[in-house]
């Protein structure tokens, strides 16, 4: 009966609810990144390639914040974070393979 | 209420819409598998039409247009109608619940809805016979520039393909929620049915994969549609992106099709040999191996296509990597089979079969993986040949094993066992015939996808021709004997004709609405210790 | 389930079970982000062959435009995890409230998005017209991609809105409350990823001068 009282158990104490103050202060921090990165850019510095490469940094900060805080990631059992990470290197893995071919054309 | 607990789970409601819109994933399995085999017959034929009209050199029964409009076809519906649904669409359905111990998918309303997906996607495929130019003339790759500018239907069979793909979704996100969260009670993740790890593995690529081919063929649609070319080199564009688009898809779906059938024999091995597999965990994490690695090795697709050099080289490497856990498996097999008590019956004889022909195309594969012979092979019937081992000599073989395994269980009848067995043979010989030629013709230099031949290559044309006919006179006799057996089968079958020890033979045959009628008990020691459950 | 022995297995596939919904809805996720990730694998290859002509078309995009989308769509995205911590708290009202922001939001995207859309049809830059067609090398491309690419996320952004009408639909109807408010949670978590896929594209398109 391991699962069965496993997931009372779960239940009980796993519901966390996040205060609307937290919810705001992740906004702020996103608002904050996204100031960040426009100006980076309209103002910016000609950072040349590296340009695209802080924005894409930058954007990855977002959406570690956006999946962390609003999609509740870092609350829920830790099974949902493995399984976006190996999306992730999923994904990652075809555009380095892809890169690897176009790059040595 | 105790009284009626004997209706199975046909008799529990009765009409065409109890089984059109039912939500019991049994009746869900049947309705996929009796779409499913129907489509393949329409596929075996038009195989027949193609072999026909290779009997001899020269146009026999129809010109180059319509020969490159029916193996386009041949291929749609044998890879997105048969091969990529069949095994976790029927047998995954019917019975992965009942081996966990539940009585039903995660989501059985959208199980329902991906049957419907799958109907509405085949439609589709039917209807570019009935249109404009015909059907496509692509082969069911869909090359891009040219499935840009042909007149052919392409439009509409990319389109089906993409529907297709949405009903493969569902399946899939249904099986790995069903196992997360639906095992009975006790039954750990490493007690589960090597079939289970099996389809575990494959949804994880269907959910993961399919979306990559969706996207790529919406492309070839606002290509059509819009009349400007995403992969034209003359704005910027590049042909063989759309190559590997699609085989970043196309390659882990051979998985989709070869996985399930992996964990088919390892169900079919244990119960005849009454002996606990060789090496559970060794299987189960093969599985997963196999999917993951798979993701990696598209480019042994392209190695002709005008790639660079160092991808073609870690393409090629990566494509090796998948050799180990695939023979992982093998060596398991016939290790499982050493010193067991075997027990010759109709489903182990497809299980041998499968394993002497998915050798025979997995060993060709390592050729074509390799960059300097497969340069030499590449478009020959090499890879036709290979192609059809592993697929029909390896999965359709695998799925006959499990319809002659499971069919007591799913209608509480048998079959003649001594026509099965005459069957196999013959579809067995026939198979051979057809397609082993394929390979030496193919080393000859024969390049594929002509209606026309040069005269050298005729013998073994011949041969693959005549092969044909046997395969399909033991194809139907199997099929024949198969509903015969519904009809005639006087047998009154028990809970477990074959003496199996996973869940599904603890309940009645055919099972009761709800699955079980008594608690369902796991096996002493892990789901094949057969020495401490008989 | 008339005909039932009354056998009730432990874990059946009909009972309410709100962690299997919300791994149902993840695994979903996975395939819509592998379903963008085709056309990022597309965009990353075009700009490796194509780097001055990118640059150049990116140039004409409306940079003010695409940051008040992107608040829009960061504020939007707080409004519906809110909305989550309402319902959870018990408090219907305010997690209606904080849906129907959420879709306002929606609709104030998809107006800009109108505007940066006719902007560029009416200086003829759509696929297959005539100033698009005359473009150098490259840069046709580009606006190939921006169009298939933020009209596939427009479209994402009318069916979240659209799911987050039913929601607010039987929020009303009181079938959603604190003790049941999965569909509530993946409401959040599908418009989350809209949102995910947006902070991704403006860069990619608007910022990259």
């Amino acid at each position: 009966m391991k699962n069965h009282s496993d997931d009372h158990a779960e239940k009980a104490h796993e519901t966390h609810i996040v205060s609307y103050k937290d919810h705001f202060s992740t906004l702020a921090a996103l608002l904050l990144l996204t100031v960040l990165t426009v100006s980076i850019s309209v103002f910016g510095a000609n950072l040349r390639t590296l340009t695209v490469a802080t924005a894409m940094l930058i954007a990855t900060v977002k959406v570690i914040v956006v999946a962390y805080y609003f999609m509740h990631l870092k609350f829920d059992k830790k099974i949902y974070t493995w399984l976006v990470l190996i999306v992730v290197v999923l994904f990652a893995s075809f555009l380095i393979l892809t890169s690897i071919e176009y790059l040595n054309r | 209420m105790t009284a009626t607990t004997e209706l199975n789970f046909f008799q529990a409601k009765k009409g065409l819409f109890s089984w059109i819109f039912s939500v019991d994933h049994k009746r869900i399995g049947l309705l996929y598998l009796y779409s499913i085999l129907a489509f393949f017959l329409v596929g075996v034929s038009l195989g027949v039409l193609m072999r026909l009209e290779l009997l001899n050199p020269g146009k026999d029964i129809m010109e180059a247009k319509m020969y490159n409009q029916v193996f386009t076809m041949h291929g749609v519906i044998m890879i997105f109608l048969f091969i990529i649904p069949s095994i976790p669409a029927v047998f995954g359905n019917f019975f992965l619940p009942i081996m966990l111990g539940t009585d039903d998918v995660a989501f059985p309303k959208l199980n329902l809805l991906s049957w419907w997906i799958y109907v509405v996607g085949a439609l589709m495929v039917l209807s570019t016979l009935l249109f404009g130019d015909g059907p496509a003339d692509t082969g069911w790759t869909f090359y891009a520039p040219y499935s840009v500018r042909t007149g052919t239907n392409v439009t509409m069979s990319v389109l089906a393909a993409f529907v297709l793909g949405f009903a493969n979704i569902l399946t899939g996100l249904n099986f790995i929620v069903t196992i997360h969260r639906l095992r009975t009670p006790g039954m750990t993740f490493f007690k589960m049915p090597l079939f289970a790890w099996a389809l575990y593995a494959t949804s994880w690529i269907q959910l993961l994969a399919t979306p990559i081919i969706g996207i790529t063929l919406l492309m070839i649609v606002a290509e059509r549609v819009l009349g400007v070319g995403l992969f034209d080199p003359s704005i910027g564009g590049d042909p063989i992106l759309y190559q590997h688009l699609f085989w970043i898809y196309s390659h882990p779906a051979v998985y989709i099709m070869a996985l399930p059938a992996f964990g088919i024999i390892s169900e079919l091995i244990p119960t005849f040999t009454h002996r606990t597999i060789f090496g559970y965990k060794a299987i189960a994490f093969s599985s997963l191996a196999i999917a993951f690695v798979g993701y990696f090795v598209w480019g042994h697709h392209m190695f002709t296509a005008g790639m660079s050099g160092a991808a073609r080289i870690v393409f090629s490497v990566m494509t090796f990597l998948v050799a180990i856990p695939t023979a992982i498996k093998v060596f398991n097999w016939v290790a499982s089979l050493y010193k067991g008590s075997i027990d010759v019956q109709p489903p182990l004889l497809y299980a041998l079969g499968f394993i002497f022909q998915f050798m025979v195309g997995g060993l060709s594969g390592l050729v074509l993986g390799a960059l300097a012979t497969d340069i030499h092979l590449h478009d020959t019937y090499f890879v036709v040949g290979h192609f059809h081992y592993v697929m029909f000599g390896g999965t359709g073989f695998a799925f006959f094993g499990a319809l002659h395994y499971w069919y007591p269980k799913i209608w509480g009848r048998m079959y003649n066992k001594a026509v099965a067995n005459v069957a196999f043979v013959i579809l067995f010989i026939g198979f051979n015939l057809l397609y082993f030629p394929m390979l030496i013709s193919g080393l000859m230099g024969m390049p594929r996808r002509y209606y026309d031949y040069l005269p050298e290559f005729h013998l073994p044309n011949m041969i693959s021709t005549y092969g044909s006919w046997v395969l399909v006179t033991g194809l139907l006799l199997m099929i024949g004997n198969l509903i015969a057996g519904f009809y005639t089968s006087k047998e009154k079958i028990g809970r477990n004709p074959w003496g199996g020890i996973t869940l599904e033979w603890q309940t009645l045959s055919p099972p009761p609405v709800q699955n079980f009628d008594k608690m369902p008990e796991l096996p002493k020691g892990g789901p094949y210790d057969f020495e401490n459950n008989f | 389930m008339k005909h039932h022995s009354g056998l009730v297995l432990p874990n059946s596939g009909h009972n309410r079970d709100a962690e299997a919904s919300k791994l149902g809805m993840w695994l979903f996720l996975f395939t819509e982000f592998l379903l963008f990730g085709g056309l990022f694998i597309v965009y990353m290859v075009y700009r490796m062959l194509n780097p001055e002509a990118f640059l150049a078309a990116s140039f004409q995009l409306n940079v003010t435009m695409g940051s008040i989308n992107t608040i829009v769509l960061l504020i939007s995205s707080m409004t519906i995890a809110m909305s989550i911590t309402a319902i959870q708290l018990g408090n219907s009202k305010k997690s209606i409230q904080l849906l129907m922001i959420t879709v306002a939001a929606s609709l104030v995207f998809m107006v800009i998005k109108y505007f940066e859309w006719s902007a560029k049809i009416h200086h003829g830059l759509f696929p297959g017209m005539a100033v698009f067609n005359q473009l150098p090398k490259g840069e046709s491309l580009f606006f190939y991609l921006y169009f298939f690419m933020t009209g596939l996320h427009a479209l994402h952004i009318l069916i979240g809105a659209t799911f987050i009408g039913v929601v607010i639909h039987r929020t009303k109807s009181g079938r959603l409350n604190a003790g049941n408010y999965s569909l509530t949670e993946n409401a959040g978590l599908y418009w989350h990823l809209v949102d995910i896929i947006w902070i991704y594209l403006f860069p990619l398109f608007y910022l990259i001068h």
